[in-house]
């Protein structure tokens, strides 16, 4: 009987993972090292994580995903056969970085987020920047993303991209590098609040282990940048959540963030707008309006100024914004600076604005509409990401080495078309974290949105999304193309 | 509060209710047909005349069998108050304030929906229409059940009560209707006091009466229990009284209460007793008619 038992014990440990086994690569592993042992503030869960059965991590995988279920935390894909609602991937093992190195991190984006700030207002003001040389001019003015009513316009604080978030990715040595910024309508800072509940409740063993920073204060430092974007002077300021409706990929996250400020979520057909002052329609009557976090493109905010045709958005909104009696978050016209080929100049307007050095590396970036850039791109196709300059989600981008040999004159021709509206960089090998796939634990590729806050000071959450590419040597992260999620835990080791 | 989720509010639980009556409705003449197996005078017609449909109906179907009245009334995309339609237009309305709404309220909703929807009531045997029909008007209770023990009383919760009872008094009032054109139709048999209190128990109806009248029971007592009993939450009366006390909890309301109050002197001052079955008839349709205009009024202030 005693031998059977032991047998059986000992073959449960052989199911049981061990780092000898992890499958290493090239990328950068952010919990194991490539001598296979498990980096030295990460030696708790490291062990942790080895003294779990395949049983264990089973059950902790099903554990996520029933809460995640239970607490109704969707988002919805789009494809050509229509929309679905889908679950939200949480990989249960967390992201983990440092301190001290996240308040370098910290430092670099509130100095990006401040210089792209002064660079959108400069824009549509006295185009300082562009007068004096750093950057061709048509790159802006003839972008579709410049608003010609946003001239002239100067807003509270400086502030015109209010929310912003920055991808990040760690490259072969392990450093932070800024990939894009997203000053439109960024989103996924709900599912990184959710990620944080969700874990709290399946892990809580690991999280005695480590002192994680918290994250949950972002809901409230939200409201006080919209309070502060108010051009009313009033203290509390009637501030409403623009959606453009339930069949938006984002929605959960709109309902999500105005439940959590306590403010009313709103359609366009909610709004109306009498003489430059907007209202919303409530049961008592129509009442004024303040400030707008719209999460509604550009285009389709006012039927008026942007596409005639659509519905989502409210007949008059600009005049009214134009007029400041309504603030707008973030502000229409913001767009110029979310382009890949204007994230090349980042560190320039760094220099220019703010006279201070980048904190944090761009990645090299290849303006294609330059004959010597292209011609360098194209020679090294094979180490080249294309991607369009304008576009978000991860749509458009192509990688070189993906490409067979014969396809590649087809993409070629296809950006000589129009070469002002390509970038290249040099792709970087993303970093690894380790992810639980099937029965065990593997490699994937993750990148990380952190999101700004710009008001009278700039807030950046601790830590923030991360997205992990759930295929083996896939880098798309992207939750619309299969991609998962990590909650990203800042750590006092 | 936003006009927009008033207006959904409301009309999830117009929809919700309506689903409930219509089943009731149903419910009536399934088990009228059984008393009286060998009468084929008795017919499916007077449903769709109380609901205003025929037009729609004879559009369609030339006969006013049950295989008909019933296809038309589960799931015929046309009839706007057929059951499918009801619970389409109810998740419909629940999709954007469901965030507004406890959780269980949204998963019975979600049940009921699947009860209901996509089922072809031709399909189920005849020994579990009854049952299926039983189970809908559960589910509906399920329903605001949950709303009632889990929504903080607010502006939401005057909304969906505002709109159930706005729903359930026209329905009352188009059931009793229902039931007296069956009867006056139906010239073989004069209602005895069993078959009278059977009708009520389709409206959960009959321990209540009992209560208050024990003993032979006739037409003009049932009639008036459920148009003026002031206790009963499924008498017309009472149902007033519920719609005057969301009234009360809401703003701009005076103009309503108003109304309301006209439709309940209306009912205190009917004389059942001098009124025969055409007279009825006139009264409940004048009822309707005001109903309708304070819904017409509630959808101008509020919506």
């Amino acid at each position: 009987m005693n031998d059977i038992l032991k047998i059986g014990k000992d073959c449960k440990r052989e199911m049981k993972l061990t780092w000898s086994k992890y499958e290493l690569s090239k990328s950068f592993d952010e919990y194991i090292t490539s001598k296979r042992t498990v980096r030295g503030h990460l030696k708790k869960i490291g062990n942790f994580l080895e003294s779990l059965s395949e049983n264990d991590l089973q059950e902790l995988d099903s554990a996520t995903k029933s809460a995640i279920k239970s607490l109704g935390i969707n988002f919805r894909v789009y494809s050509d056969e229509g929309s679905e609602e889908r679950s939200w991937p949480l990989d249960f093992i967390p992201r983990i970085i440092k301190k001290k190195e996240w308040n370098l991190v910290e430092k670099g984006l509130k100095q990006r987020t401040k210089a792209l700030n002064l660079f959108i207002e400069d824009c549509y003001n006295d185009q300082n920047f562009l007068n004096e040389g750093f950057m061709e001019s048509s790159m802006i003015l003839s972008s579709k993303y410049f608003l010609n009513f946003c001239k002239g316009l100067k807003l509270p604080n400086n502030s015109w991209a209010h929310i912003s978030g920055s991808d990040l990715i760690k490259d072969e040595k392990g450093d932070f590098n800024v990939l894009e910024d997203n000053l439109r309508v960024p989103s996924g800072v709900s599912y990184m609040l959710e990620n944080r509940y969700v874990m709290k409740r399946v892990f809580p063993d690991l999280f005695s282990h480590y002192g994680v920073s918290k994250i949950d204060e972002y809901p409230l430092k939200l409201y006080e940048t919209l309070v502060q974007a108010s051009f009313a002077k009033s203290k509390n300021p009637e501030i409403v959540l623009l959606t453009p409706g339930i069949y938006n990929s984002a929605y959960y996250e709109h309902s999500y963030l105005a439940q959590q400020m306590g403010i009313d979520l709103v359609e366009g057909i909610d709004l109306i707008v009498k003489n430059n002052v907007v209202y919303k329609k409530t049961i008592e009557g129509l009442q004024k309006v303040d400030v707008i976090y719209r999460r509604v493109d550009d285009d389709f905010l006012d039927p008026d100024v942007g596409n005639s045709k659509s519905v989502i958005g409210v007949k008059g909104l600009i005049k009214a914004w134009k007029n400041k009696n309504v603030a707008i978050v973030n502000a229409p016209g913001c767009g110029i600076a979310d382009d890949k080929a204007v994230y090349s100049y980042v560190p320039d307007m760094i220099k220019y604005y703010l006279n201070e050095d980048p904190i944090l590396p761009n990645i090299k970036t290849f303006i294609l509409k330059n004959k010597e850039d292209r011609n360098y791109a194209f020679e090294n196709f094979t180490n080249m990401v294309f991607k369009p300059v304008a576009e978000s989600g991860g749509y458009g981008i192509v990688i070189g080495r993906n490409i067979k040999k014969d396809d590649r004159s087809i993409i070629k021709k296809n950006i000589l078309k129009d070469p002002k509206n390509f970038v290249a960089q040099p792709l970087i090998s993303l970093s690894t974290t380790p992810t639980f796939r099937k029965d065990s634990i593997f490699p994937r590729h993750l990148d990380l949105r952190p999101f700004i806050l710009s008001g009278k000071e700039t807030y950046v959450t601790v830590g923030g999304l991360t997205r992990v590419a759930l295929k083996r040597g896939s880098t798309v992260v992207n939750s619309s193309q299969g991609g998962g999620s990590k909650d990203t835990w800042v750590v006092d080791a | 509060m936003l006009s927009r989720s008033a207006k959904h509010l409301y009309w999830l639980a117009r929809y919700i209710e309506r689903t409930e009556n219509i089943a009731r409705m149903i419910d009536v003449n399934l088990e009228l047909i059984l008393d009286f197996p060998d009468d084929h005078s008795l017919n499916w017609k007077p449903l769709i005349d109380t609901l205003d449909i025929n037009d729609l109906f004879e559009n369609k179907y030339k006969k006013y069998n049950e295989n008909n009245v019933l296809n038309f009334l589960f799931e015929d995309s046309r009839n706007l108050s057929s059951l499918n339609n009801c619970l389409e237009m109810s998740k419909y309305n629940i999709e954007t304030i469901k965030d507004d709404l406890p959780k269980s309220a949204n998963i019975k909703l979600n049940e009921l929906y699947d009860h209901v929807v996509g089922k072809k009531i031709s399909k189920i045997h005849k020994r579990k229409k009854l049952l299926h029909l039983t189970q809908i008007v559960s589910m509906t209770q399920g329903f605001f059940g949950a709303i009632n023990n889990n929504l903080s009383r607010g502006y939401e919760f005057e909304f969906i009560r505002l709109g159930r009872f706005i729903e359930r008094t026209d329905m009352i009032s188009r059931i009793i209707d229902c039931l007296c054109i069956s009867k006056s139709e139906k010239q073989t048999h004069d209602f005895s006091t069993m078959e009278w209190l059977s009708m009520l128990t389709t409206l959960s109806a009959q321990d209540a009466f009992r209560k208050v009248s024990k003993g032979e029971a006739d037409r003009e007592e049932v009639i008036s229990f459920l148009l003026k009993n002031d206790s009963f939450p499924r008498s017309v009366y009472r149902a007033l009284l519920i719609i005057e006390e969301c009234l009360k909890n809401l703003p701009k309301s005076k103009k309503l209460l108003l109304m309301n109050s006209k439709i309940i002197k209306k009912c205190e001052r009917s004389r059942l007793d001098n009124y025969d079955d055409i007279k009825l008839h006139l009264f409940l349709e004048n009822l309707e008619k005001d109903l309708s205009k304070v819904d017409l009024k509630i959808q101008s202030i509020y919506f």
